[in-house]
């Protein structure tokens, strides 16, 4: 990663920006909302080696940093939505494209299957994820 | 399957936040099916997205709107091997790509 960073900073012109856009290995809610009401059924299972890629990607910026290619500007975390229509939609799409990084959790199935029965009509399904979004400026 | 990802538009919100785009040159790195590159490229000079998927490039460039087709490009390639000249791109995007 720091040879990525290394070739995005020779792409950069001087005082180019490089934001660091990724979603962060949180523990992601799977949230029932209604109206203004949320429901935060509960929480999503991290592959133990999610975590690890979080803090590799880190050190290869704090390398990059060291290495005097670019300064950190400013750091900033929001909420990223991922809206389904159906529990049996979000389950199809964790076990299709998350299994890399999500451990299924039937348990977790189960009860979103039953927030979402007893949800109102307007009713929406959701999983929260962290999202982290770094500027770093050329040196 | 129906997924809808940030309908609140909170991602392109923070990232206009943190940089200005207008004018340009934009790298989008790890661009995938252009989920983002849609939403960044109207607001920017000049966009390319690079992705080592050859098929998440197909999809991109079959759903580039029409209005893009002069602004946006799409090349396979690796951040770890860039075929770009030095000093090319004033704005790098590591989209979801670390």
């Amino acid at each position: 990663m720091v040879h990525a960073l290394e070739e995005i900073h020779r792409t950069l012109v001087p005082q180019g920006i490089l934001l660091d856009l990724r979603p962060l290995a949180a523990s992601w809610a799977v949230e029932v909302t209604s109206g203004a009401f949320e429901h935060q059924v509960g929480r999503l299972t991290d592959d133990p080696q999610a975590p690890v890629y979080d803090q590799a990607a880190n050190k290869s910026l704090q390398k990059a940093a060291r290495r005097r290619w670019f300064i950190r500007e400013s750091e900033a975390s929001f909420p990223f939505f991922y809206y389904w229509d159906t529990p049996e939609e979000m389950e199809n799409y964790i076990r299709e494209e998350w299994s890399d990084f999500i451990q299924q959790d039937e348990a977790l199935f189960s009860a979103t299957q039953d927030a979402w029965e007893n949800a109102s009509v307007d009713r929406r399904l959701r999983v929260r994820v962290k999202m982290h979004l770094a500027r770093w400026c050329k040196r | 399957m129906t997924v809808q990802k940030d309908p609140e538009g909170t991602e392109i919100r923070h990232l206009v936040g943190s940089a200005v785009f207008a004018d340009q040159n934009v790298l989008e790195i790890g661009c995938g099916e252009g989920r983002l590159t849609w939403r960044v490229a109207p607001l920017s000079g000049r966009l390319t997205g690079i992705d080592p998927e050859a098929e998440a490039l197909r999809v991109a460039a079959v759903e580039r709107p029409d209005n893009l087709c002069e602004t946006v490009q799409f090349v396979r390639a690796s951040a770890l091997d860039l075929p770009f000249p030095h000093a090319t791109f004033d704005i790098a995007i590591l989209s979801w790509s670390f």
